[in-house]
C-alpha cells in the first residue's frame, strides 16, 4: 500500500446561513442525501483501492456544513466508516464550519467523528462576515459566543483568518492580540484572499497591495516567533514553514504542494467533482465530471481535460516562468492555481502572491536558522533572536 | 543503491529472451508495458528497474505510484535540459517507492538537477567526459549542491567525492557511478556485455576485476596527467575514458573547489568542537534571563 493520503473536500450542501460579502461560492439549496452517500462512498473506495491508497481524509465543508445537522453527520460518518473498514481502508473526517449553528447537540458527533476538533473562520477586523439580519457586529458577537461554548465543551478549535485591507490597516500586533488574547486561541491560520467566483467584483475592490501584505505577514511572523512559538501557539502556515526550515517533517498548505491535483478533489452535493472547493463552487468550466453519473472516479480523473491543466501546471511553470531558479521552489512549486486563475484568467502562470510568499519564506528561513542554532547549541531563544 | 560485493550486478534490457545470470540484476525498461510487467516481478534478484525514455509518457507512472513499492526505480533522463519538467510525473511514485534520477551532464542538466532536488529525489550525475560548457554547468551544480538549502537528497558523484575529501572510505568514481565492470556489468539489447560508456563488446582477455587498474596503468605509462593528479585515487582515470587524450583541466578545478569546501567544513567542525564547552557554559548562564 502506498503512503499517499488522498483528500476529499466534501460539500454536503452549498447552502449557507450567513451572508459574507466576499464569499466566492455559488449558493444553492441542494443537499447531499444519505440515500446517495453509499454510492459516493463506493466510488471513493474504488478509487482508493485502484490507486493503492489506504487512507482518505474527508474535509466536510460547505456552504455551511452544520446546516445538515448532527444526526445527519452521525449517520454519514458511520455509513462511510463501515464501508471503508470492509475494504481495508480508512476515512478520517474533519469539519470546517462558520459555527453559527453550533449548539451542544453537536458535541457528541464532534467527539466521535471529528476527533473532538473543528475548524472555523473569522477575520480581524470583521468587515465582511455578516448575518442575514444584523451585519458584521452581530455576526462577531454570535460567532464569539459560539466559539466560547465550543471551547467550554473541550472542543479543539482552529480558526482561519482571511486577510483584507482592514487587517493591514489594523496591523499585525492588534491582529495577533485579537486571536491569542481577546479570543484566547492557540491555533489559528492566516489565508490570503482571492477574488474568485460570484464575489469577484466585490473582492476586486479588496485587492491587497502585495508589498503591504508581505510586510504585514513578515511582521506577524516575527511577533509569533517572539511571543507564541515557545508558548505553544500554532500559527499556520508559519508553523509548517518553521518545521521545514528546521529539518522536521512539514505539512505545508495545499497552495504550496508539488502538485495539488495529485492530492485531493472536491465533491459537491450534486456529485460535481473539481479540484477543490474554490473550483467546485465557482468555476463550472473546470469541473472534472460527476461522481454519481460516472462509474469510475479513477478514469474520470485520468481522462478529464479540465484536470489535465492542473496536472500540467507545475511543469508549465518551471518551463515558462522563473520558478525553476527560485530559492524556494521546493516549498512552493508556483503557488495556488485558483488564486492565479481568479486574478489572471489562466492558471498557467505563477501565483500572483509570489513576492508575498518569497517574503514569508525568507522570514521563515531566517527564523528557522536561528531556531536550529538554538537547538544545536542548547541556548535560549532570547539570546539568539535576530535584531529587527 | 545496495550491491553484494562478491557478485557482479548485471544491467539487462527487458525483452532479452534469456537472462544471462542467476545473480542480482537491474532490468532496463523503455516501454510502459515492460515497466508495469517488471513492477510485479517478485524475483529477489531484481535490485531495481532502470527506466529510460518514459518520462514524457504521463500514463506510464500510474502503476509505479501504487503499492507495494519494494522495487526502486532509477529514472534515466537522456536530455535533461529538455526533459526536466517531466520530473513532476514522479511525485506520486515517490510516495510509493524509492526513486533515483540519473542524468548525463549535458547542456541544461542543471534544470533537471534543481527540479529533482526540489522534489527531494536523489540524483546520479553522469559526467562522462564533459565539454567545457558541461564543466561550467558542473561547477554551477557543485555550488548548488554545497550551498542551496533546497538540497536534501544526495547528488552523486558530488556527494561521495565530498565524503572522500572528508576522509571517508569511498570507492572510485567508477564504482560510485556504477561503471566498474568488476562490480557492474552492462549488457546491450542483444545480451552482450559491453565496455563502459561504449557500444563495444567487452574484451574477454581482460579480467573484469582488472579493467580499471589496467586503464590507470596504461594512462600512467603513456604519460597522462593522472600520474601527478591529486584526485587520482578517487578518479582512477574515470575522466580519461573512453578518450584518453581528454584534458582534465576543468574537472580538476571542480575537484579543487570541492576540496576547499571539504576543508572549510573540517575547519568549522573543529572550531565548533573547540568552542562547545564555552557555549554550554554561556547558555546556562543566560537561562535565568528568559
Amino acid at each position: 500500500m502506498s503512503n499517499r493520503i488522498f483528500s476529499v473536500i466534501l460539500l454536503p450542501t452549498s447552502d449557507c446561513n450567513v451572508a459574507c460579502d466576499y464569499c466566492f461560492e455559488r449558493k444553492e439549496p441542494h443537499r447531499l442525501s444519505l440515500a446517495l452517500l453509499p454510492l459516493l462512498t463506493r466510488r471513493l473506495l474504488d478509487h482508493l483501492e485502484h490507486e493503492g491508497i489506504e487512507e482518505c481524509e474527508i474535509y466536510w465543508q460547505g456552504g455551511e456544513a452544520m446546516i445538515m445537522g448532527p444526526a445527519w453527520f452521525e449517520n454519514a460518518g458511520q455509513l462511510m466508516d463501515r464501508a471503508a473498514a470492509a475494504k481495508g481502508r480508512r476515512f478520517t473526517h474533519y469539519l470546517q464550519t462558520n459555527l453559527i449553528s453550533y449548539s451542544e447537540a453537536w458535541n457528541e458527533v464532534i467527539r466521535t467523528m471529528f476527533q473532538g476538533s473543528l475548524g472555523t473562520s473569522m477575520d480581524y477586523p470583521n468587515r465582511h462576515r455578516k448575518l442575514f439580519k444584523g451585519g458584521t457586529e452581530a455576526y462577531t458577537r454570535l460567532w464569539t459566543r459560539k466559539l466560547n461554548e465550543a471551547l467550554a465543551a473541550d472542543i479543539e478549535v482552529g480558526v482561519i483568518a482571511v486577510l483584507h485591507q482592514g487587517s493591514l490597516e489594523e496591523g499585525p500586533e492588534r491582529f495577533y492580540s485579537y486571536f491569542t488574547e481577546e479570543l484566547g486561541l492557540d491555533n489559528f491560520q492566516v489565508n490570503t484572499p482571492f477574488p474568485g467566483g460570484p464575489a469577484s467584483e466585490v473582492e476586486g475592490a479588496f485587492q491587497l497591495d502585495t508589498k503591504e501584505l508581505a510586510n504585514f505577514l513578515s511582521d506577524l511572523f516575527d511577533i509569533w516567533i517572539e511571543r507564541g512559538y515557545d508558548s505553544g501557539v500554532s500559527l499556520g502556515p508559519f508553523d509548517a514553514l518553521i518545521d521545514h526550515f528546521t529539518g522536521r517533517p512539514a505539512r505545508l498548505p495545499c497552495i504550496w504542494k508539488e502538485n495539488c491535483s495529485n492530492q485531493f478533489i472536491s465533491v459537491d452535493a450534486k456529485g460535481t467533482v473539481a479540484q477543490c472547493d474554490c473550483w467546485v463552487t465557482s468555476y463550472p468550466e473546470s469541473f472534472f465530471g460527476n461522481i454519481f453519473r460516472e462509474p469510475d472516479l479513477t478514469r474520470m480523473l485520468r481522462t478529464s481535460p479540465a484536470r489535465r491543466d492542473f496536472v500540467e501546471r507545475p511543469k508549465r511553470l518551471v518551463e515558462d516562468e522563473d520558478c525553476l531558479s527560485c530559492r524556494y521552489l521546493s516549498i512552493c512549486h508556483g503557488g495556488c492555481p485558483v488564486r492565479t486563475y481568479s486574478a489572471l484568467g489562466t492558471m498557467m502562470a505563477k501565483d500572483p502572491y509570489c513576492e508575498v510568499y518569497k517574503a514569508v519564506f525568507s522570514r521563515a528561513e531566517t527564523h528557522g536558522r536561528t531556531i536550529s542554532r538554538r537547538r544545536f547549541m542548547g541556548s535560549p531563544m532570547a539570546s539568539v533572536l535576530p535584531n529587527k | 543503491m545496495p550491491q553484494e560485493a562478491d557478485k557482479p550486478l548485471l544491467f539487462l534490457r527487458a525483452g532479452l529472451e534469456e537472462l544471462p545470470c542467476d545473480g542480482p540484476f537491474v532490468v532496463i525498461v523503455r516501454s510502459r508495458d515492460d515497466l508495469n510487467s517488471w513492477l510485479h516481478d517478485s524475483s529477489p534478484a531484481l535490485q531495481w528497474i532502470q527506466v529510460e525514455e518514459l518520462l514524457a509518457d504521463e500514463d506510464a507512472w500510474g502503476v509505479a505510484a501504487q503499492g507495494p513499492g519494494d522495487i526502486p526505480l532509477d529514472v534515466v533522463l537522456s536530455s535533461p535540459g529538455t526533459e526536466f519538467a517531466g520530473l513532476y510525473r514522479l511525485v506520486d511514485v515517490l510516495s510509493a517507492r524509492d526513486v533515483r534520477v540519473s542524468m548525463p551532464a549535458t547542456r541544461g542538466f542543471l534544470k533537471a538537477l534543481r527540479l529533482a532536488a526540489s522534489l527531494g529525489i536523489p540524483v546520479r550525475l553522469l559526467p562522462g567526459q564533459p565539454s567545457a560548457e558541461g564543466v561550467g554547468e558542473l561547477a554551477a551544480a557543485l555550488a548548488f549542491y554545497l550551498h542551496d538549502p533546497m538540497v536534501e537528497a544526495p547528488i552523486e558523484f558530488l556527494h561521495s567525492a565530498l565524503a572522500w575529501m572528508r576522509g571517508a572510505q569511498t570507492s572510485s568514481l567508477w564504482t560510485i557511478l556504477e561503471e566498474d565492470p568488476a562490480i557492474f556489468q552492462h549488457y546491450d539489447a542483444s545480451g552482450r556485455h559491453v565496455v563502459p560508456r561504449t557500444a563495444n563488446p567487452y574484451p574477454e582477455q581482460i579480467p573484469r576485476r582488472d579493467f580499471v587498474m589496467r586503464h590507470v596503468a596504461n594512462l600512467v605509462n603513456e604519460g597522462a596527467e593522472c600520474a601527478l593528479c591529486p584526485w587520482q585515487q578517487l578518479c582512477q582515470g574515470y575522466f580519461k575514458w573512453p578518450e584518453p587524450a581528454y584534458s582534465c583541466r576543468g574537472v580538476k578545478d571542480l575537484f579543487s573547489r570541492l576540496k576547499v569546501a571539504a576543508d572549510e567544513i573540517g575547519q568549522e567542525l573543529a572550531a565548533y568542537e573547540e568552542s562547545t564547552p564555552r557555549l554550554t557554559t554561556s547558555s546556562h548562564r543566560e537561562q535565568p534571563h528568559l
